[in-house]
């Protein structure tokens, strides 16, 4: 007995220090990084613990570069994408696992399958169809194609959620002489309100990394978002890497405060309810 | 209560608009995509002449074809292989209490909510030949005589890239896996340690035959996530060195974007969304767990 036990503590201590080695040290590295001088990040010998300290590469990106810009429409086109992707995402969930109707498994495995078509095989066509129709260079181009990648996964997740809600208090409210309306939104949206903060996270983290349509159907300066922003310094031949570093920890900073205050909804959505 | 058809109406209801707002995004770009590739159109927005099936044809003469439908392949396989590694690691290991477990748990998947262009950024700067982080330590301690470059031979190249992208994408696979593993019954695995199972007998007859209907999920949704990955490989290789890393999705981009063979981009885009779909039906048809309800 106490010799298993041993060797899980053995197993248990080795794969918690390679998980933070690989999974948790990087950020630690880019972060000190970016506060380190120009000459330090490019120095061939490297050291953990940081030699100098500088606020200037923030001070470049803040104060010298389109960075606000590129935010404001980072942040209109996640908040929009976001908040369509809910509303889509709760009915048709509530309609696929609440109402047993004739077709629903169609419906379900449909949405999944939907994850084989968005991604660069629809970038050409959409790309033709948005300028017949003169969508492109909007944010409403972008806010389309988000929703369309955020939500099948959403419908998913929020299954777990719908199915936790037991059918009696519903089925209760109904002989009280509740309407439809009612049940959704006075019972079914505050029971399932962990799942929707979880859905309402991923929706968010899918249209802020978004980088490939919104480097196809944006073209104009000022409607450019954070990701297409920074890969145009990834993309230059001389790296200015404490410009770059700098501005991709703050672009990663919305996505870890969101996280911070409702990053336990995500995280408990995906692991306490999904296949029950 | 609640009569079967009424409910029939309504769900469709429901769905509906969630339903129309995918099929006009995905339909009417196909349906594009098809009329291009029977046309023999180059640049956006001029008109070619129709040429039938003769894109199709041509295509699969075609060596790039070949070679990227192999790399995709080989793409699809190599992350299978590294995300079940690092996501089955992973979820073991926070399955089990210890100090800092909480918090573990909700950051580990920091490598996905931030932008790829981020992770790009990460492993650019630590896997650098000149000034990385990773060449300093392996010379270090001895595993490397001289800095090498990661992304220099086709092989490492490739390898690189599985390896950053699986860094992305495992903690919020095992984040699911959790979930599979958490509706496990615990009395079972009580009752098998009575019967003397180790460790490992435990993971092979009670963990593994559980997490069924989470791993055909996975299986799916997994396969096609990793198919479609562009960013992470654009912005690292461009698909270099000599196309060793230019999958299906690469190519697709290259030929519309800067080649500007718009007709052959469409035709490429029919022909993997075809074999996508004919490998999502494949695989929902033998895999597929029969549920009770």
């Amino acid at each position: 007995m106490i010799k298993e036990n041993n060797i899980k503590l053995i197993f248990l201590s080795l794969s918690l220090l390679l998980i933070i080695l690989i999974f948790f040290f990087p950020f630690f590295w880019i972060i000190t990084s970016s506060f380190k001088s120009p000459e330090e990040i490019i120095a061939t010998s490297t050291t953990i613990i940081p030699r100098s300290f500088t606020l200037e590469h923030y001070n470049k990106i803040l104060f010298n570069s389109d960075f606000f810009i590129y935010l404001k429409n980072s942040l209109i086109v996640s908040f929009s994408s976001m908040i369509i992707s809910i509303i889509l995402s709760v009915s048709a969930a509530y309609g696929l696992h609440k109402l047993k109707f004739y077709g629903n498994k169609f419906v379900e495995y449909s949405l999944l399958v939907t994850y084989a078509f968005p991604g660069v095989i629809l970038l050409v066509p959409i790309y033709l169809l948005f300028a017949k129709v003169n969508l492109l260079n909007s944010y409403f181009a972008l806010i389309v194609v988000n929703v369309l990648f955020a939500t099948p996964f959403a419908v998913w997740m929020l299954k777990a959620f719908f199915k936790l809600i037991p059918n009696e208090i519903e089925e209760a409210a109904y002989i009280d002489g509740a309407s439809r309306y009612i049940v959704i939104s006075r019972i079914i949206v505050p029971l399932a309100a962990p799942g929707i903060a979880s859905v309402a996270i991923f929706c968010f983290i899918i249209s802020w990394t978004e980088y490939l349509f919104a480097s196809i159907l944006i073209s104009g300066d000022d409607l450019k978002t954070l990701p297409v922003g920074l890969a145009g310094i990834v993309g230059q031949y001389q790296i200015d890497w404490g410009f770059l570093l700098s501005g991709a920890v703050l672009a990663s900073l919305p996505v870890i405060l969101l996280f911070v205050f409702i990053g336990k909804y995500f995280v408990s959505g995906l692991t306490e309810g999904a296949v029950k | 209560m609640i009569s079967v058809k009424k409910n029939n109406i309504e769900g469709w209801l429901f769905v509906s608009p969630l339903v129309i707002w995918i099929s006009l995004i995905i339909l009417v770009p196909i349906y594009i995509a098809f009329e291009l590739s029977l046309f023999n159109v180059k640049i956006i927005g001029t008109s070619g002449k129709f040429v039938g099936i003769d894109n199709y044809i041509k295509l699969f003469g075609k060596s790039k074809f070949l070679n990227a439908s192999l790399n995709s392949f080989y793409w699809i396989i190599g992350n299978a292989i590294c995300q079940t590694f690092f996501a089955f690691t992973i979820a073991l290991t926070i399955n089990y209490k210890f100090p800092g477990k909480k918090i573990m748990a909700n950051w580990i998947i920091l490598s996905f909510i931030i932008p790829t262009v981020v992770v790009v950024v990460i492993w650019k700067l630590m896997l650098s030949s000149s000034s990385g982080v990773i060449n300093s330590v392996l010379i270090d301690i001895g595993l490397l005589d001289e800095a090498t470059g990661f992304f220099s031979s086709p092989n490492k190249a490739f390898i690189s890239l599985v390896l950053i992208n699986s860094w992305r994408w495992s903690p919020f696979l095992a984040l699911i896996i959790l979930s599979g593993l958490n509706s496990i019954n615990r009395e079972m695995y009580d009752a098998s340690k009575v019967d003397g199972a180790n460790f490992f007998q435990q993971f092979l007859f009670i963990t593994f035959p559980n997490l069924k209907s989470v791993l055909f999920v996975l299986g799916l949704v997994g396969t096609l996530l990793s198919f479609n990955i562009f960013d992470i490989i654009w912005l690292i290789t461009k698909g270099g060195p000599s196309s060793a890393t230019t999958t299906l999705p690469l190519l697709i981009y290259e030929t519309a974007f800067t080649k500007f063979r718009i007709s052959q981009a469409a035709t490429l885009s029919i022909v993997t969304s075809f074999l996508l779909l004919l490998f999502s039906i494949i695989f929902i048809k033998s895999m597929a767990p029969k549920e009770d309800d």
